[in-house]
């Protein structure tokens, strides 16, 4: 579903070019969950923009559901992944439900067959009562689900998820989690996580790559368990 | 006391409305060629600053300083000077059609500054996320930044249709007329201050209804 080929990256930081992404080869396939952790800084997020073509690499590969990416193909190949982010990313002057809708303004399709999928994601990820709500009005979790049916209305081959639970607490964490892993059965999405909170890659990957200093230092395959709603007082006494 | 100034403005009924209708005719067409172009040269400056997207600082240069030349030149001289270019342009450097080309370039700068700083203000994490979610740049434009500017270029519009009506009303110098030009040849160099007063107070009104009328359509497009 996604490979990269010896890819690296250069950064130019205060004039100085430093590289950040060192050589990494890697494959994620089809229905998985992939998880990416690491130290702050390690290069997480900017694997994240090669995987989708925002920033292109200076060495190496890198296919797109057996599509290399390049200038060319790259506007074409993102129409198919959507991404969320740590800060949710929605446009604050547009309501709710404009918000979801987006993506397919700049795709083509009839304008009553999106606003009823629409209407039907956002039921999905449980705002069914807030198609009009102003994005100011939402509290953070909210916000991450308007994002998560707005990469959901273009029916994307794969979702790149930034952080998606850090500007949330452990509640709301949970409750994006559980939709993910329901996205992911549902769909069948590929879904590629970046966390560095081990209890989020955990619950819900199936492999992980542990990265560092720019590179891959290991690949784990996990078992992925249920994924519980956990209340403080459990948390705070149980030995998970 | 009242009736005087009510006979003043019958009296001069007829200059006030042909003055009224010179400055709504100058700047309208000024308001117009700032908007489209001033926008158009503030999109140029976004993408090209330094930490644009398509940055290039040759063009920004450029772009930059002539905003900054036009705005910096006495206004006055600046009519002055743009004679010749009127000519050139029109085939007449003065009247009415003359006096849109200076304030059309006025108002280019001040919008086009305005939109720089309008378009700064939005998040920057919009246009990765605008790729993320499969725009093109043209529709990072359309769809993203322009609607995420909008109320602030809304009201920074309405400013530039103020500076443009101020401006406007020395335009007499090159026979532009105008309400100013009445109030100040009429008015001030004929003694006739009441005419002045009468002028002055219509400009207040004028004022007041297009910053009145800006608020309303920014507060009515901001959702934030
Ligand atoms: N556009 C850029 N220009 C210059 N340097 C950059 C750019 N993007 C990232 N970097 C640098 O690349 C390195 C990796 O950044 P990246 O954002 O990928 O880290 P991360 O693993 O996502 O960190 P975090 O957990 O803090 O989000 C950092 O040293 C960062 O300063
Ligand atoms: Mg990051």
């Amino acid at each position: 579903m996604i490979r990269l080929e010896n890819v690296s990256k250069k950064f130019e930081i205060n004039g100085k070019e430093n590289t950040v992404i060192k050589d990494i080869n890697l494959s994620i396939y089809k229905r998985e969950i992939f998880g990416l952790v690491g130290e702050t800084g390690s290069g997480k997020s900017t694997i994240l923009r090669l995987m989708n073509g925002f920033i292109k690499p200076d060495d190496g590969n890198i296919y797109l559901m057996g599509e290399k990416l390049n200038r060319k193909t790259r506007h074409q190949l993102v129409k198919d992944t959507s991404m969320i982010f740590q800060g949710f990313n929605l446009l604050s002057n547009l309501n709710v439900i404009d918000n979801v809708l987006l993506p397919t303004k700049i795709r083509k399709g009839s304008k009553k067959e999106n606003i009823n999928r629409a209407k039907e994601l956002l039921s999905f990820v449980g705002l069914e009562d807030f198609h009009q709500s102003t994005i100011r009005t939402l509290s953070g979790g909210q916000k991450q689900r308007v994002a998560i049916a707005r990469t959901l209305i273009t029916n994307p081959k794969i979702i790149f998820c930034d952080e998606p639970t850090s500007a949330l607490d452990d509640k709301m964490s949970f409750e994006i989690l559980r939709l993910l892993k329901d996205i992911n059965e549902k769909f069948g999405t590929t879904i590629v996580i970046v966390s560095h909170d081990i209890s989020v890659i955990k619950a819900l990957c199936n492999r992980v790559a542990i990265i560092e200093n720019g590179r891959i230092e290991d690949i784990i395959s996990l078992k992925t368990k249920e994924i519980k709603p956990v209340s403080y007082k459990e948390a705070l006494l149980g030995d998970d | 006391m009242i009736k005087q100034y009510v006979e003043t403005f019958i009296n001069f009924k007829e200059e006030i409305f042909i003055a009224f209708y010179e400055t709504l005719d100058m700047i309208f067409t000024a308001m117009i060629i700032s908007l489209i172009i001033g926008l158009f040269l503030g999109f140029i400056l976004f993408i090209t600053r330094s930490d644009g997207i398509y940055r290039n600082n040759k063009i920004y240069f450029i772009v930059s300083s002539l905003i900054n030349i036009t705005r910096s030149i006495p206004f006055i001289l600046f009519i002055i000077v743009m004679i010749p270019f009127n000519r050139l342009i029109l085939g007449t450097g003065f009247g009415v059609h003359a006096s849109k080309i200076p304030l059309s370039l006025i108002g280019i700068s001040i919008f086009a500054r305005f939109t720089e700083q309008d378009l700064l203000d939005v998040n920057k994490n919009i246009y990765e996320t605008s790729y993320a979610l499969g725009a093109n740049t043209i529709q990072y434009f359309i769809h993203f930044l322009l609607r995420e500017a909008r109320s602030g270029l809304i009201l920074s519009f309405t400013s530039t249709i103020i500076s443009l009506l101020s401006y406007s009303t020395v335009m007499g110098i090159i026979g532009g007329g105008g309400l100013g030009y009445l109030a100040i040849s009429e008015g001030y160099y004929n003694f006739n201050y009441k005419l002045m007063w009468i002028i002055i107070i219509l400009m207040i009104l004028l004022v007041q209804i297009i910053q009145a009328g800006g608020n309303l359509i920014a507060k009515i497009s901001d959702k934030r």
